[in-house]
């Protein structure tokens, strides 16, 4: 496939291929990674991206193909064994143990070879220094944010002395500038001879540090070249096997007359928030995570207490004590963590659709089945979600589908606002899009939206209308379309004078 | 092969289920045993016997799917058997019973408030408020065997109706409402939500701390029923019962696939679990096995049974 020659490579994956029950999720996979450079590896959910990284750790074992790694054939490996020989994994949901310090997690298991607590902590200074992080060796790994987390993991990693380090998706909890300081990082490390691959959905940075993509789609390694030779188009147009025209369809169109009105949330993070969705509007809200977007619709959805505000909808006054009250007020939320508080992942498709709308289907208490049967099915089907049944668990399925499911358990309660936060993390392209047109759907049928999105390209096309958050208050109200980029983000990081 | 064991619902039950098995095997086993196992009196005696920790058994199996425990259950169970009799002569027997049943859902109300509003360990809250409730059993009793003086007290649990002791109906009965409890209606799928995942729940609008709280109550109540009965049953309130009972009930529930992370099992599987405890009582009775052997083979097989069950798990993950 490439020029190069077996030396220049760090690892050489030739004809690759893994077979679970009824699915081929690798197929002669051929992938080389030259030494010392950043690879890129882009595709769809379930392309195969991760089986592949999880067979180069040894956490699986292939069927068929050759694996060099470091001019070694690689067989019958384990995580541990891979860790030995210089290859390290830096997961999504990081490995780390929450309750024990820093230096601890970094030598976990290693102690003795490091001659005991002490010399822990002082390799793990050392190692922290050597990529500009100056967190304590002593905190616990609890008490730090996910970006210093990943700092820790790659000090880890460097810790074995790692030739290579591959990253699954390590931007998708990350701010704009902690993602700065990762790509300053994998720069210097980069510089350091080690070599990288880079798993992402964010085609921005794949553009910003890789210097080859591979994409993948359906098990298939589809096409590898440097970067420069790619456009964005050409990219996404191989990731999910079609031309995709836009990314974003056009803003719902009939904005109508006020909806809800919230006047002066306050809570320990929020001053003094006020503002008003209108019918079949799209408002998104702009602003570094951390500046209180959460927790703004949090407070209004119910789920923190909040003082002295005050939530009118249709000029109604609608106390709001608890999510439970939010619901019967006409409210649904995506909420920010599709794991952790949006689905029961060992709980079937069905289940966890009907779960809100219990009351459509019961009297007294009692449930009626012959009422309760067709919930599943009917939004499986109106929303399209790929599933082979309604039964199986709807931790099973991609994370498209697994929102589309928490989308169609709201809808069936008609709700009038819907808050989404981040609706489409962790989501493919190809699935975005129709994220993006039920969203579209939802705003002309008369409802309204509230986005927040930490990928400001989403926000401000998707949106009629941006509030900016700085520090928990807002800093300015936009419209999108005809607003420049750098104004709004200027205001969402709290400028007073906002650039012309 | 593997693909046709699968798709067979009754083996799919047999593979989900930990306690079906083990008493396959001893219902087998003692088709070659020369006891007197297989009569209709034994039968029905091994039921009838089984009847208290049943009943406490569908009472903890709430707070069990809902993510919790109730381990103050045998606590509940001797105080309230020692009211059902103490309040007799007070206000006769029906209004001491009630007033039994009333107390257990007051305890349960207390355990809910401390464990789901409080957010406190329920492990170690109900443990506590078990051994607590021991002191006043003892306290009430002097520790002495309290018998009771109305006649009609002991046909309570003794009685038979249409030749069926009135214990096993009484069970029978209270496993359809529960189970039915738990399927049926909007309070058992809120339990099974909470239990899956409590944000989750929380986010969709279900009165989680309401719910969880009944549960507690519930389990207080079915709790302190099985005390009276079992007062009937011996026609004394005693502070000694209890003592093993709650640890033994919460064992039997999760060994009949009731996961103490929540969210998973039932009724059913909970009256499974505890046939299989009660069955191995009688089995090893009649196999003339002595009592300190018995509770060690009880402790054997709960540790074989989880043990078995995780290795099938483990089995299954990797499988895929």
């Amino acid at each position: 496939m490439s020029a190069s020659s077996d030396s220049e490579l760090i690892i050489s994956i030739r004809d690759v291929s893994k077979t679970f029950p009824g699915v081929r999720a690798l197929d002669k996979v051929s992938i080389d990674v030259r030494k010392g450079s950043v690879h890129g590896i882009v595709g769809e959910n379930g392309a195969g991206k991760s089986t592949l990284m999880k067979i180069l750790s040894g956490v699986y074992q292939k069927d068929s193909g050759t694996i060099v790694f470091d001019g070694e054939q690689i067989e019958g490996t384990t995580p541990q064994q891979s860790m030995k020989r210089g290859l390290a994994i830096i997961y999504q949901e990081l490995n780390l143990v929450s309750t024990m310090s820093v230096g601890e997690n970094i030598f976990l298991g290693r102690f003795k070879e490091m001659k005991g607590m002490r010399g822990s902590h002082a390799k793990a200074r050392e190692l922290l220094d050597s990529i500009d992080c100056k967190v304590d060796t002593h905190k616990l790994v609890s008490q730090l944010s996910v970006s210093l987390k990943q700092m820790v993991e790659i000090a880890k990693a460097l810790s074995f002395k790692s030739k290579l380090i591959i990253m699954d998706e390590p931007s998708s909890s990350l701010t704009a500038e902690e993602m700065a300081e990762l790509t300053k990082i994998i720069r210097q490390l980069r510089e350091q001879g080690i070599s990288i691959i880079y798993i992402s959905h964010k085609l921005d940075e794949i553009f910003e540090f890789c210097d080859t993509v591979t994409v993948m789609r359906d098990g298939h390694a589809i096409d590898t070249r440097p970067t420069l030779e790619f456009t964005r188009n050409d990219m996404i147009t191989k990731m999910v096997g079609r031309a995709i025209e836009n990314e974003y369809p056009p803003r719902p169109a009939k904005v109508g007359g006020t909806l809800m009105e919230v006047r002066s949330i306050t809570t320990r993070k929020l001053k003094d928030v006020s503002f008003t969705l209108r019918e079949g509007e799209i408002l998104g809200f702009v602003g570094l995570v951390g500046a209180g977007r959460t927790e703004i619709v949090r407070a209004v959805f119910g789920a923190d207490k909040a003082r002295g505000h005050s939530v009118f909808i249709g000029g109604k006054r609608v106390p709001i004590r608890n999510p439970r009250d939010a619901k019967r007020a006409g409210f649904g939320l995506i909420p920010e963590d599709r794991k952790l508080q949006g689905l029961i992942l060992p709980f079937s498709v069905e289940t966890n659709i009907s779960m809100a709308s219990m009351d459509n289907f019961s009297r007294f208490g009692f449930i009626r089945r012959s009422l309760e049967k067709g919930i599943g099915e009917r939004q499986v089907k109106a929303l399209s979600v790929k599933t082979p049944s309604v039964r199986v668990p709807v931790g099973n399925l991609s994370g498209g589908n697994q929102q589309k499911c928490i989308v169609g358990r709201w809808l069936e309660i008609a709700p009038k606002i819907f808050i989404m936060d981040e609706p489409t993390k962790g989501i493919d392209v190809g699935a975005k899009y129709e994220i993006y047109l039920l969203m579209k759907r939802i705003a002309e049928d008369g409802g309204a939206i509230i986005l927040i999105s930490s990928e400001l390209p989403e926000v401000l096309n998707m949106s009629n209308r941006v509030l900016t958050i700085f520090e928990g208050r807002i800093t300015g109200e936009f419209d999108p379309a005809v607003t420049a980029v750098d104004r709004i983000m200027a205001s969402a990081l709290g400028m007073k004078e906002v650039p012309a | 092969m593997v693909l046709t064991l699968r798709s067979n619902p009754l083996v799919g039950i047999l593979t989900k289920q930990k306690a079906l098995p083990f008493i396959l095997v001893m219902l087998v086993g003692m088709l070659f045993s020369k006891t007197r196992f297989y009569t209709p009196y034994n039968l029905l005696d091994m039921l009838n016997s089984s009847s208290i920790l049943l009943i406490l058994a569908f009472g903890v199996t709430l707070t069990i799917v809902a993510g919790g425990c109730d381990l103050s259950i045998g606590g509940i169970l001797v105080v309230s058997g020692i009211l059902s009799i103490k309040l007799q002569p007070v206000m006769g027997m029906w209004p001491a019973i009630l007033c039994a049943i009333v107390f257990g859902l007051l305890i349960g109300f207390v355990n809910g408030f401390l464990v789901v509003h409080q957010k406190t360990e329920p492990f170690i809250i109900t443990l506590g408020m078990g051994l607590l409730l021991t002191g006043v059993a003892q306290q009430l009793t002097d520790a002495h065997p309290l018998p009771s003086q109305i006649s009609d007290f002991m046909m309570i649990s003794n009685g038979t109706f249409y030749g069926l002791p009135n214990l096993v109906i009484i069970t029978l009965v209270l496993f359809l409402l529960s189970a039915w409890l738990m399927r049926y209606t909007q309070f058992g799928r809120n339990l099974y939500a909470i239990g899956g995942d409590y944000e989750v729940a929380r986010y969709s609008g279900i009165n989680v701390i309401r719910t969880k709280w009944l549960a507690f109550v519930l389990s207080g109540g079915t709790a302190a029923f099985a005390g009276f009965l079992l007062s009937s049953k011996l026609n004394t309130g005693s502070a000694i019962y209890g003592d093993l009972t709650a640890l033994v009930v919460n064992c039997g529930v999760v060994v009949g696939g009731t996961s103490f992370a929540g969210g998973i099992g039932g009724i059913p599987q909970s009256a499974l679990g505890l046939l299989a405890f009660g069955m191995l009582d009688n089995v090893m009775n009649m196999l003339d096995i002595t009592s300190y052997i018995q509770i060690l083979l009880k402790g054997a097989v709960i540790v074989a049974i989880i043990w078995l069950d995780s290795f099938a798990q483990k089995r299954k993950r990797e499988a895929i």
